[in-house]
C-alpha cells in the first residue's frame, strides 16, 4: 500500500465504475459512515479513509504545521484521489470534511463531479451580520476544556476500547478503532475546525453540490447550512427529518436515500 | 436464626428510582428527557416537570454540548453504549455540577431504538483530583523538559573546551587542506609541464614555479603549525625510527635547489644512528633553516647544510655568510613574526625560525644560532631517542 494510503488508512469496497469518497468529520473516524456506505458498494468503489490523527491514521505523519489550517487536511485529501485515480467523483463530506472536501474540489476541480455536504458550516463563529451558530467566547471555552479536560477526554476514549456485547457484528476490530482519536491532536484539530473561515471559498466551486441539512443541529444550524447553499453556485439543500448532528449515524437510511436521488 | 427473614427489609423499587444514589435519565431516540428521578432533580435544581422534553445537551455547557454531540453521541450510535463519560451540567441557577455518566440504548428485537438510559454520578471530588493530575502532570513535564535543558547546558558546559578543541583541530585540517589541494594542483600541472618539449625559457619559468610551489607549501605547514601551537593545541610529533631520515633531508634540499637554482647548497649527511624524530617535522625544520639561510645569506656564498650522529645526539647544522645577524635582533630572532629586515625577504611572514625552534623543542631538542662577520650559524641538537632511555 502507498504511503498516502496507509498514511490515511484508506479502505476501498464496491464495484461500480465511479468512486465515491466519504471523509469523516471532527470526533470520530471512518466508522462513521459504516450504515451508509456499504449502501453504494454496488453502484461505486467506495473510498473510506481517516484524517491524519484520527481511527487507523498514521500518527507519526502528523505534522503541526502541516495541519494548522484546513488545507492540509485538503491536500490529503487530494492525495488520496490522486493515487487512486479519481476522477469525475461524489465527495460526501460530515461536518468539517464538508469544507476540507470543497478546498479539496478548488484544488482539483476535475476530481469530484459532485459535493454532498453533511451538515456543513463555513464559519462556526458568529461575525458581523454572519451567523454560525457561536460567539467567539464559547469556542475559547471549548478549546479550553478540551486542552484543560485531558482525563475527561482519556475516559471519553476509554469506552471506545472495550467490549461491545450488544453488537458482536462490529466485530474485535472496528469495535477497538471507534472513534479512536490522539488526544493532542483532537485538540488542534478542534482549534482548526472551529477557527475555520471558508466562506470566500464557497463562490468558487464548481462541482454540482448537495447539502443535507439535520433539523435541531447544534453544531451546524439551518441559518449556516442556509448560506453554504446560497453561496455555492450549483447547489441544493435537502433538510432530512433527522436531528442532531450525525444523520449519517441516527438516519442512514433518509442519507443514503437523499445521496442516491442526487447522483 | 429464625429472626432473619423477619427484620429483611423489602426493596421499594419506586423508592429506589426516585431516590437513588445517583440520576436517571431516560431519552427518547431523539434525544429529548421523558423521565428522570428526584435525585436528580435534587442536584441540579431543575424539577422533574421542568426535564421533560429537554434534551440532555440543554443541560451542558455549550463546550460539553459541542464535545458530547461530535463524540459521545456517535459512540453511543455505534456501540450502543458509554461509560464513564466526564461531563458538567449546569444547575438552574447557572453553577456547573462535574458529574460522569454511562449511557446505554435500549432496542427492540428488530434493532428500532427504543429508548437510551442514562445514569449520572457526582464527580467533583474526583474531577478535582483529576484536574489535579493533570495539572501535576503538566508541571512534572515542564519539569522534565526543564531538567532535561539543564542536563544539556551543563553536558555543554563541560565538553565546551573539548568543542573548542575539536574546532580548532577541525579548523586547521580544513584550512590546510583547502590551501594545499591547489597548490598541489599547481605543482602536478608544473610536473606535467617539464615534460612536454619547452623552449628554454619556459623550462626555466616552470622550474621557478616549482620553487615556489615548494615554498608556498612551507609557509602553508607553518602557518597552520603557527596556528596550531598558538591556539592551544602544540606541535604534535611522532617519534619514530622506521624509515632513514636522510631521505626527506635529502628531498627537502632537492625542493630548494630548484627553486633557488642559482644558489650552492652543500650538504654533508653521516647519520649512522637510528634517530627517533618526526621525519616530516624535522624536514621541515631543515626547510625552515635553509629557506632562512636563502632568504639572508649572501647570495655569491654557498649554504653548508651538516647533519650528523653521535651515538647520543643527532646535530644538524646550516652556514651562510653575509652579514652577521645584529646582537638587537638576536633575542628576537625565534619570536612569532620576528623580520629580520624588509629587504627581499621570500619567505615572508618571520614564522620559519620561530616554527623550527618549537619543532626542536617537541623532539626535547635545542635550536641555537651563532652569528659573526664569518658566518651565521644555526645549530639543532636532539638525542637520538627523546624522552627514553637507548
Amino acid at each position: 500500500m502507498s504511503s498516502t494510503l496507509k498514511r490515511n488508512n484508506v479502505r476501498i469496497s464496491g464495484s461500480g465504475e465511479r468512486f465515491i469518497v466519504f471523509a469523516h468529520g471532527f470526533g470520530c473516524d471512518q466508522n462513521m459512515w459504516r450504515l451508509v456506505s456499504p449502501a453504494f458498494e454496488n453502484e461505486f468503489r467506495t473510498v473510506l479513509f481517516d484524517h491524519v490523527g484520527a481511527g487507523g491514521s498514521d500518527l507519526a505523519a502528523y505534522n503541526t504545521v502541516k495541519y494548522s489550517t484546513l488545507a492540509g487536511y485538503a491536500n490529503d485529501l487530494v492525495e488520496i484521489g490522486d493515487e487512486l485515480g479519481v476522477k469525475d467523483a461524489v465527495f460526501v463530506g460530515h461536518s468539517v470534511s464538508s469544507m476540507i472536501g470543497v478546498m479539496a474540489s478548488i484544488k482539483a476541480p476535475e476530481m469530484f463531479e459532485s459535493l454532498v455536504l453533511v451538515g456543513p458550516s463555513a464559519r462556526y463563529i458568529d461575525e458581523g451580520e454572519y451567523i454560525g451558530g457561536f460567539s467567539r467566547a464559547q469556542i475559547d471555552e471549548l478549546l479550553e476544556s478540551l486542552a484543560d479536560n485531558h482525563l475527561g477526554w482519556s475516559a471519553a476514549m476509554a469506552p471506545a476500547i472495550m467490549g461491545n456485547p450488544d453488537r458482536p457484528e462490529l466485530g474485535e476490530e472496528l469495535t477497538n478503532s471507534f472513534c479512536r482519536t490522539d488526544p493532542d491532536i483532537a485538540k488542534e484539530f478542534a482549534r482548526v475546525t472551529f477557527m475555520s473561515d471558508n466562506r470566500d471559498d464557497l463562490g468558487k466551486v464548481t462541482a454540482r453540490t448537495l447539502i443535507l441539512q439535520c433539523r435541531e443541529d447544534i453544531i451546524a444550524s439551518e441559518e449556516v447550512g442556509e448560506y453554504v447553499r446560497q453561496n455555492i453556485p450549483n447547489s441544493e439543500m435537502v433538510i432530512l427529518n433527522a436531528t442532531g448532528h450525525c444523520p449519517n449515524l441516527s438516519a442512514p437510511n433518509e442519507v443514503v436515500a437523499a445521496i442516491k436521488a442526487f447522483v | 436464626m429464625s429472626g432473619d427473614h423477619i427484620n429483611t427489609p423489602t426493596e421499594d423499587l419506586e423508592d429506589l428510582y426516585e431516590n437513588a444514589p445517583c440520576g436517571y435519565l431516560s431519552l427518547r431516540p431523539d434525544g429529548r428527557i421523558f423521565k428522570s428521578n428526584a435525585t436528580l432533580s435534587g442536584w441540579i435544581g431543575f424539577s422533574q416537570g421542568e426535564l421533560l422534553g429537554k434534551k440532555l445537551h440543554e443541560l451542558l455547557t455549550t463546550a460539553g454540548r459541542m464535545f458530547y454531540e461530535t463524540h459521545f453521541s456517535p459512540l453511543l450510535r455505534m456501540q450502543g453504549f458509554f461509560n464513564e463519560v466526564a461531563l458538567d451540567l449546569v444547575t438552574k441557577d447557572g453553577k456547573k455540577l462535574p458529574v460522569l455518566a454511562n449511557a446505554m440504548e435500549r432496542r427492540d428485537d428488530a434493532g428500532n431504538l427504543l429508548f437510551i438510559r442514562v445514569t449520572i454520578f457526582l464527580a467533583a471530588q474526583r474531577r478535582r483530583y483529576e484536574r489535579d493530575l493533570v495539572d501535576l502532570r503538566t508541571a512534572a513535564e515542564a519539569a522534565k523538559r526543564e531538567a532535561i535543558a539543564a542536563k544539556v547546558l551543563a553536558e555543554a558546559g563541560l565538553t565546551e573546551e573539548q568543542a573548542v578543541a575539536e574546532l580548532r583541530e577541525q579548523f586547521i585540517a580544513v584550512l590546510g587542506h583547502d590551501l594545499r589541494n591547489p597548490l598541489a594542483s599547481i605543482g602536478a600541472g608544473t610536473r606535467m609541464l617539464l615534460k612536454e618539449e619547452l623552449s628554454e625559457r619556459a623550462q626555466k619559468i616552470v622550474a621557478l614555479m616549482q620553487g615556489s610551489v615548494s615554498r608556498m607549501s612551507g609557509l602553508i605547514d607553518n602557518v597552520l603549525d603557527f596556528a596550531r601551537g598558538r591556539l592551544g593545541g602544540g606541535i604534535a610529533v611522532d617519534l619514530n625510527a622506521r624509515e632513514p631520515l636522510e631521505l626527506v633531508l635529502q628531498q627537502v634540499v632537492d625542493e630548494l635547489r630548484v627553486g633557488s637554482p642559482s644558489r650552492l647548497i652543500e650538504t654533508h649527511f653521516e647519520i649512522t644512528h637510528k634517530v627517533y624524530c618526526d621525519r616530516a617535522r624535522i624536514g621541515q625544520l631543515a626547510s625552515n633553516l635553509l629557506g632562512n639561510a636563502l632568504a639572508h645569506g649572501a647570495a655569491d656564498k654557498p649554504i653548508q647544510f651538516v647533519v650528523s650522529t653521535t651515538s647520543e645526539q643527532l646535530e644538524m647544522s646550516v652556514v651562510n655568510g653575509g652579514d652577521p645577524i645584529p646582537p638587537e635582533a638576536m633575542n628576537r630572532l625565534f619570536h612569532p613574526f620576528f623580520r629580520g629586515d624588509v629587504r627581499d625577504s621570500p619567505q615572508g611572514l618571520g614564522l620559519g625560525l620561530h616554527i623550527a625552534s618549537e619543532i626542536a623543542k617537541a623532539h626535547g631538542g635545542t635550536l641555537v644560532v651563532a652569528s659573526s662577520p664569518i658566518e651565521t650559524r644555526f645549530t639543532f641538537q636532539m638525542p637520538l631517542r627523546p624522552g627514553g632511555e637507548g
